[in-house]
């Protein structure tokens, strides 16, 4: 296309002057336009969240962000028990899916087949783009049974001893919800690893294996560190979705205002929280819940400034520009 | 004089196994349709074409999803979008002028009313359905319905009774053989107009037992699996063994659960049904948005969590079109011949003919933009 | 005398490596061990991995197929207990929310993509930042954002507060991949068309763009995707209807909600219209996601 098709229609177009030759100017101008309106809708986004959670700042001061009790009809709008319920579904979607993400890429890029490679990378990349709802729905109708008939009894018989699992088995709460949570972000999270795994240097590869490492020392010793820095990235990313996935959680977390005691107990996030309460909200319990919002916000622009820091500064290895790609 | 004399009809009701259908007599309290109903059922069928949007509790949601569907297929022009999203979402809708008329089993308060803004005017509100909340609980080998008082529901509700076999739970149950496992309480997550009527009950009949306030949002023990919505509540009883919770009756005989027989004032166990929780209504038919709760009422065969869920509109409408459309739409919906007769079907219970004069006679009040009134025989 | 043989006894650089691969030799045995040990929990992690992953589209499909008839696409919502009805406001309230969005944040996304990737100024700066702002944003709080714009300020809720929201989650996903694929436009071509007289529109809008454009149609394709998917800011924005609606100033019912709303219902009708449209939603997206591969090889390869 360079030579043929771009020659003639552009000298064309340049000598009639059609619909698109503006003058440079107004074209820097309109792209400018753009960009500012863009720009403008963020920072309307941000002022006016902030604006909406200033009534409960100025009620409240600052202190209620990590106070413990949330109770709108006794004015107590505690945030506490849904940033740890956020923490806490993060945390165990992150442990199952942070070695079975890895170990899994390292499969599909290193010893599955050659022939099935490429069609199972674009199953697990497709299994991505799956809307999270479907896991919720999926996570509530067929998983919530099975965790409390068999997945629960037997972790409290297993590891009663640690107090971690004390209570009643009842399916939705923080485990169910922690695991869905893993099965949502894991294609995410494989899908990118795999990807950053699979462009280290043949070379390098070759070379270890030349020295006589067996292939697991190839993959713990050259690959895994090769990739370090896209799978950071690829870790923070999937963390990210997490923090901030919203129905997926509602429907399965128990949506209650306490701090969990037992990785069984019903919990409840800060998502949850808002798209529980937003509908029905007025006044001050309103406004906590933007200041809910923004407090989630800051969460999750943090951790992703984070993954790209991760990527974009330290990245000297070959799977930057992999890992900048997939985290755009 | 008077309590003695609506206990007296109780009885009269119990004795004629406590029909619903109301009485002809003057003595008893149903009272009786104005000759009028029925040409302005049919100038309610009339109503212009339009889309109403409408929002609030799920304790009425299945009959008015029926009630409009039934409405639409005789006047098909016009389609009313109700969105059961809870009580307190409706309001707070209704509030911001979100939804053309808001429904919610609790009248809004002088507090909720502040919040809407005054060049709003006046707010209409009228009953536009009677039901009943059952205590509905999954209770794998246990077939046989359980008897609760009001302390203790309170128990098992603020988390103080935890097991099935608790001593509290066997008095009342004398040879049943209950399980010893932990019982989830399944409670809304939503301010709800169901959770005020049950707790309404529970103050009113447990007194200090009940130490966790009448509310449409309770701080529940952190025990309670929170659930929006009745229909959430009842498929989180539905799908977790060993769970109790509170729904409205026809979510209760929809999905087959077992529900608790109540105890009521008068120190019978009366289970929830059309009839009793009609009786319950019975004792009180001149509901008003400030003197409305009918739990706990006297009588032998009251069920004693009914209540009434409220239709909730602005009285001054600035659209002459949408707002005759409102008006004609509730007033049919709220008249025996309209949408009360679904109401038996759908396992609620039709308003008492006093109480649906009295909702005309409201809706009569509404006015468009011009002041003229909007519903007309 | 013809010492040409190295005294290879003392050969400190040698002496190491021969004890390095007398050690490797010895170690051979329990590292090949170890591998197979270790290579064995990777492939059970992929077991582990994939169980659940397969599970979810085998439930979404065996259970959602029995839920589409023709009434399921064609007919709206009816009540809890009538027989029939589908879910065609929602695929209607989908097709609109989707085609609203991607309507506005098209134009939005490629010309900031073109934007960056022209440009490296102060504004430059200004939209980076804003963008991976909006990328790491929870999509419930751009749902809050569409509803302070939009339902607050028209007085009511609208497939258009929803589209607004489903939009700005769009515009940077539209942006990165746009400012990716035009950065991959050998620079000679630019050159060569300015060198030849064209202003900067021309070049963009006849050379840069069609150049570009695999790239591009890929990232609206997946934005698209994505944002059909969304169901958190459509919760707080577009009230849901049972009738349908086609007019976006009004009410409207989207197939993320019916999952959503139908997914907690005890009703066993219910939970299948969840599974049917959920299925529905599920094929709309990989066509969307098989699509856009498919075309960017496609126009790839007519390029060539």
């Amino acid at each position: 296309m360079a030579v043929n098709t771009a020659e003639s229609p552009l000298l064309g177009g340049a000598r009639r002057g059609g619909r698109l030759a503006l003058p440079n100017s107004v074209y820097r101008a309109l792209l400018a336009v753009v960009a500012a309106v863009f720009v403008g809708l963020v920072a309307w986004f941000l002022i006016s969240l902030i604006v909406q959670a200033k009534p409960a700042f100025s009620t409240l001061g600052f202190s209620w962000i990590v106070q413990k009790v949330w109770n709108p009809s006794h004015n107590q709008f505690g945030l506490l028990p849904f940033i740890l319920g956020t923490i806490e579904t993060t945390a165990i979607a992150l442990v199952l899916a942070v070695p079975i993400g890895l170990g899994t890429a390292l499969a599909l890029a290193y010893l599955v087949p050659h022939r099935l490679r490429p069609g199972l990378s674009t199953a697990v990349e497709l299994l991505a783009a799956v809307p999270s709802v479907v896991y919720g729905l999926w996570g509530l109708i067929v998983l919530a049974p099975l965790c409390r008939e068999y997945l629960e009894p037997f972790l409290s018989s297993a590891f009663g001893w640690t107090g971690l699992f004390n209570g009643p088995n009842q399916g939705v709460g923080l485990l169910l919800a922690g695991i869905i949570l893993f099965v949502m972000i894991l294609p995410t999270m494989v899908a990118i690893s795999r990807d950053v795994l699979a462009v280290v240097p043949e070379e390098q590869v070759e070379g270890a294996t030349a020295l006589g490492a067996t292939r697991w020392q190839v993959l713990r010793k050259v690959v895994v560190p090769g990739a370090r820095t896209g799978l950071l990235g690829a870790f923070t990313l999937a963390t990210g979705r997490a923090l901030g996935e919203t129905v997926a959680v509602a429907l399965v977390i128990g949506n209650s205002p306490f701090i969990a005691h037992s990785i069984k107990s019903p919990a409840a996030t800060l998502p949850s929280l808002i798209v529980n309460n937003f509908g029905e909200a007025t006044g001050t319990e309103l406004s906590a819940l933007f200041g809910a919002g923004l407090v989630l916000l800051v969460i999750g622009v943090a951790v992703n400034a984070l993954a790209r820091v991760l990527v974009r500064s330290t990245a000297r290895d070959s799977t930057a520009s992999a890992a900048s790609v997939a985290v755009a | 004089m008077l309590a003695a004399g609506l206990i007296a009809a109780g009885v009269v009701l119990a004795a004629c196994s406590s029909s619903s259908t109301p009485a002809t007599t003057t003595t008893k309290p149903g009272g009786t349709l104005e000759s009028t109903n029925s040409q302005y059922l049919s100038a309610d069928l009339k109503a212009p074409a339009g889309a109403l949007t409408a929002a609030g509790s799920t304790f009425v949601q299945p009959f008015f999803t029926k009630a409009f569907f039934q409405y639409q297929s005789l006047n098909q022009g016009v389609q009313v979008n109700y969105s059961g999203v809870g009580s307190g979402q409706g309001i707070t809708d209704f509030q911001a002028g979100n939804v053309n008329f808001a429904a919610s089993d609790v009248p809004m308060s002088s507090s909720d009313l502040a919040k809407v803004p005054a060049s709003s005017g006046p707010v209409i509100q009228v009953p536009d359905i009677l039901g009943g909340v059952t205590v509905s609980y999954n209770l794998p080998g246990v077939t046989s319905r359980l008897k609760l008082d009001a302390a203790t529901l309170a128990g098992i509700f603020d988390g103080t009774i935890k097991t099935w076999d608790a001593s509290q739970i066997k008095a009342l149950n004398p040879g049943l053989t209950l399980p010893s496992n932990a019982i989830t309480p399944e409670v809304r997550a939503d301010s709800s107009g169901t959770t005020y009527i049950f707790t309404d009950y529970l103050a009113k009949a447990a007194g200090a037992a009940w130490t966790l306030g009448t509310s449409k949002t309770i701080s529940w023990p952190s025990s309670a699996v929170q659930t929006p919505k009745n229909s959430g509540v009842a498929s989180s009883i539905k799908s977790t063994p060993y769970s109790v919770g509170y729904v409205e009756l026809a979510y209760a005989i929809q999905n087959n659960f077992t529900y608790a027989s109540i105890k009521n004032a008068a120190g019978n166990y009366v289970v929830p049904s059309a009839n009793t929780v009609a009786a319950d209504a019975d004792q009180k038919t001149s509901v008003t948005p400030t003197d409305f709760s009918i739990v706990n009422a006297s009588g032998t065969t009251s069920y004693p969590i009914s209540g009434y869920s409220w239709a909730i509109v602005l009285q001054k409408q600035t659209n002459a079109t949408t707002g005759a459309t409102a008006v004609k739409v509730l007033d049919w919906t709220t008249h025996s011949g309209g949408g009360q007769a679904l109401a038996a079907g759908l396992d609620y219970v039709a308003l008492p003919p006093a109480v649906q004069n009295s909702v005309r006679a409201q809706l009569l009040t509404i006015t468009g933009p011009s002041g003229q009134v909007l519903l007309t025989k | 005398m013809t010492t040409l043989a190295f005294d290879t006894s003392i050969d400190p650089i040698l002496e190491r490596r021969r004890r390095i691969q007398s050690e490797a030799a010895a170690s051979l045995g329990r590292r090949k061990v170890y591998s197979r040990i270790a290579l064995g929990i990777c492939w059970v992690f992929l077991g582990i991995a994939v169980v659940p992953l397969i599970a979810v589209v085998a439930y979404v499909v065996i259970k959602g197929l029995p839920a589409w008839n023709v009434d399921f696409f064609t007919k709206s919502t009816v009540p809890e207990g009538i027989p029939g009805g589908g879910v065609w406001n929602a695929i209607v309230g989908t097709a609109i929310i989707g085609a609203v969005a991607t309507a506005a944040s098209v134009p939005i996304g490629l010309l900031c993509g073109l934007f960056l990737a022209e440009s490296d100024g102060r504004i430059a700066a200004a939209i980076r930042f804003s963008a991976d702002v909006m990328t790491g944003v929870p999509s419930i709080t751009i749902g809050i954002f569409g509803y302070i714009a939009i339902v607050k300020n028209t007085g009511h809720f609208s497939g258009l507060a929803g589209a607004f929201a489903i939009g700005i989650i769009m515009v940077p996903i539209i942006m990165r991949a746009g400012e990716t694929a035009i950065r991959g436009v050998p620079l000679h071509l630019n050159e060569a068309a300015l060198a030849l007289g064209a202003r900067r529109a021309t070049v963009a809008g006849r050379v840069v763009i069609p150049a570009a454009l695999p790239g591009i149609i890929t990232g609206v394709l997946l934005a698209v995707a994505r944002g059909l998917g969304e169901t958190a800011p459509l919760l707080l924005t577009i009230f849901g209807n049972q009738f349908l609606q086609w007019n976006p100033t009004k009410p409207i019912e989207a197939l993320p909600l019916v999952i959503y709303n139908n997914s907690s219902q005890p009703y066993a009708d219910l939970i299948q219209v969840a599974w049917g449209a959920a299925l529905l939603l599920v094929v709309v997206v990989l066509v969307l996601s098989i699509g856009s591969r498919v075309l960017a090889h496609v126009l790839q390869r007519e390029k060539r």
